[in-house]
């Protein structure tokens, strides 16, 4: 045990060193950076902004959507004089929206003729503040049709109700899971599950493939310094040599993941999580009606698939740094790893894997990083034979590669596998 | 005197290449043991089995009456290999290579201690130890793993190719050391194709040529049994 902890010690010295550190200081500073720049391009959009509008009616009807536009976050830079000559204007200012009434508007609207707006968008890039204002207009718009043809209906038919006349058929939803029933929208459960654990899957991802890579980097590190030979002739165990690699890589790992992720949330944070969760608070009744909610138990099992699926990276990992001979082979070595954790975590944003076709899904459950990325889905919608089935698949692959593993670094293979293409070599 | 080191019989196959076809020989307490032989002749492969990095095909070799395939540990325990390219941590401090490496072999902080003090004594490389080994020269590193090896007084000291790659002046001073810590009672067993050093160095040499022990014995026997002036002669007529 003593010779373990002193190993384990030097392994995350070794990992944790200078490079590391910088480029994770860099990827906050970056992302920092990011989140800074998308926040204050967020906060412009929902700030007051300025529009043009050319009012060439002068009726009710335009001055109250004037009025509207006022009301909706707009400071109103009116405009008179020839369209033509206001466009031009316009597109000469800092001015990225033109709304024109025509003159006529507010006699055809009112006599529910067509009645036309016209709306100029001058695009001077692609932020995120000139979307929403066009986007404003436009539900302004509607709005304004609403009313309009509401009076109207009110006119011709005082008695009836013109919501009811335009829309005389109403959808009742009800979202079933298993045997549980609630009623609301399926939509809206959907998105707030997915609004919920949109950053699972990333987190995930993270976490295998950083693990992964420092395990790989601390074998053939070794082999590139020429330690490997002197480390394994001294008094500790092979198993020990092996163990303490992969728990500095998983430690070194979770902790380079975890700044990753805080960098990633403060950078595309983008609708504040005090939204979603309000989204949520709303929603939360029929989630918990539903069960869609996870219990400390969901969490454990949870916890158990990821444990065991870090494992799985860590030993597969550690037989790719044994082939690998210097680091960067062993940065060749991880791509095909990175790739493989992608199948999932693509799969898990984009399809449900309970509706896949039984190749497929026996091809992506045979991936061992699978089994994490759909854990909470399981969880939630009660397939726990498959989540537990993950959980003994993913335990005997654990045992499988560590017995693997060690048996390589208790024989010649350790020093003697090769990955070349050309005939091995041996020194004598 | 009683052997420290036996090896009887040994044999190492790398799929169809035989790199060893049986060889023997004996290390004496407190003698230097050396393998001489072109490259390729088997020497690292040697070393390599009884400093338990490999496993030996056929044959037996015994350390103080240990057997290697049943007890490694003991080897491991007793035993200091120093490889021929070997390396030291390159972030690391010198002196917290000699200490990392220390606690593996020492009971205790104080022997731990002692044990440092011991290679920084060995190494010469005084104020340079403070300094990451990733900054060493070649020389540098070598002494620094070779006060690693020898810092715990083993029992027997593997050391493959010591002067690799030296310049004359380190070599020389590499030499010294390892002929000083045989006084003290370590019993060292080395390999080089330089022919001219193992015959500075050794009490006896075997000449090893593809996988077989062609002669051993002292230089000086050597030399007369051959009628050669130095060991490079010997070995080309033994070869012949």
């Amino acid at each position: 045990m003593k010779n373990f902890t002193h190993l384990l010690i030097k392994e995350i010295k070794e990992l944790l060193n200078k490079q590391l550190v910088i480029s994770l200081v860099f990827i906050l500073v970056i992302f920092n950076f990011i989140g800074n720049v998308t926040r204050t391009e967020m906060k412009k959009a929902m700030s007051k902004q300025k529009i043009a509008v050319l009012d060439q009616d002068q009726s009710e009807i335009s001055r109250n959507i004037i009025g509207a536009l006022n009301m909706a976050r707009f400071i109103i830079d009116e405009k008179t004089g020839d369209k033509q000559k206001v466009v031009e204007e316009v597109r000469n200012s800092s001015l990225d929206l033109l709304v024109v009434i025509p003159q006529g508007f507010g006699q055809q609207a009112s006599s529910l003729q067509p009645a036309e707006v016209e709306t100029y968008s001058f695009l001077r890039g692609v932020s995120i503040s000139g979307r929403a204002k066009s986007e404003i207009v436009k539900a302004l718009l509607n709005s304004t049709n609403e009313y309009l043809s509401n009076e109207y209906l009110k006119k011709k038919i005082p008695e009836a109700d013109p919501k009811l006349l335009k829309a005389p058929i109403k959808n009742r939803e009800f979202v079933v899971v298993k045997d549980r029933q609630a009623e609301g929208s399926s939509a809206a459960v959907l998105g707030a599950l997915t609004a919920q654990n949109f950053i699972l899957p990333v987190i995930l991802m993270m976490i295998i493939m950083y693990s992964a890579q420092m395990v790989i980097t601390a074998i053939a590190m070794e082999k590139q310094n020429k330690t490997l030979e002197t480390l394994l002739t001294v008094p500790v165990s092979r198993g020990a040599i092996v163990m303490a690699k992969m728990l500095a890589a998983a430690v070194v790992g979770l902790v380079s993941a975890a700044i990753y992720m805080y960098g990633f949330r403060n950078a595309f944070n983008f609708t504040d999580m005090e939204d979603v969760s309000r989204a949520l608070g709303g929603l939360s009744p029929i989630l918990k009606q539903l069960g869609l909610t996870i219990n400390t138990q969901g969490y454990i099992l949870f916890g158990i698939s990821l444990f065991l699926t870090i494992l799985c990276a860590l030993a597969l990992a550690t037989i790719l740094g044994v082939l690998a001979e210097d680091y960067r082979t062993a940065q060749s070595l991880s791509v095909p790893l990175v790739f493989i954790v992608m199948v999932p975590y693509f799969i898990s944003l984009f399809a449900d894997i309970n509706t896949m076709s039984l190749p497929a899904k026996i091809l992506v459950l045979a991936i061992p990083f699978s089994h994490p990325f759909f854990a909470m889905q399981n969880i939630m919608f009660g397939h726990l034979k498959m989540l537990w089935l993950g959980i003994a698949y993913n335990f005997l692959f654990v045992v499988v590669m560590l017995w693997w593993t060690t048996r390589i670094f208790a024989t010649d293979r350790v020093l003697t596998m090769k990955l070349k293409w050309r005939k091995k070599k041996v020194v004598l | 005197m009683a052997p420290v080191l036996e090896v009887e019989g040994l044999k190492k196959k790398y799929g169809s290449l035989e790199a060893l076809k049986g060889i023997s020989f004996r290390v004496e307490e407190g003698e230097i043991f050396g393998l001489i032989g072109p490259n390729g002749a088997g020497k690292t492969t040697t070393l390599r089995i009884i400093s338990t990095l490999l496993t030996p095909t056929d044959g037996r070799v015994t350390f103080l009456g240990f057997d290697l395939k049943k007890n490694p540990e003991k080897f491991r325990e007793k035993i200091s290999y120093l490889p021929e390219e070997a390396g030291a941590y390159r972030n690391m401090k010198g002196i917290d290579y000699l200490n990392f490496m220390a606690r593996f072999y020492a009971s205790d902080e104080a022997e731990a201690r002692k044990y440092v003090e011991r290679a920084v004594g060995i190494s010469g490389l005084g104020e340079r130890l403070k300094d990451k080994a990733g900054t060493y020269s070649k020389g540098m590193t070598r002494k620094l793993l070779l006060a690693r090896a020898l810092m715990t007084k083993p029992a027997l000291a593997i050391l493959d190719e010591p002067t690799s790659g030296l310049d004359v002046i380190n070599s020389l001073e590499v030499r010294e050391m390892i002929k000083g810590f045989t006084k003290e009672g370590v019993s060292v067993l080395l390999s080089s194709h330089n022919m001219l050093e193992v015959e500075f160095l050794s009490d006896r040499v075997a000449l090893i040529d593809r996988g077989i022990i062609l002669d051993s014995g002292t230089p000086q026997a050597l030399k007369e049994k051959y009628q050669a002036s130095n060991l490079e002669i010997v070995f080309r007529r033994a070869v012949q």
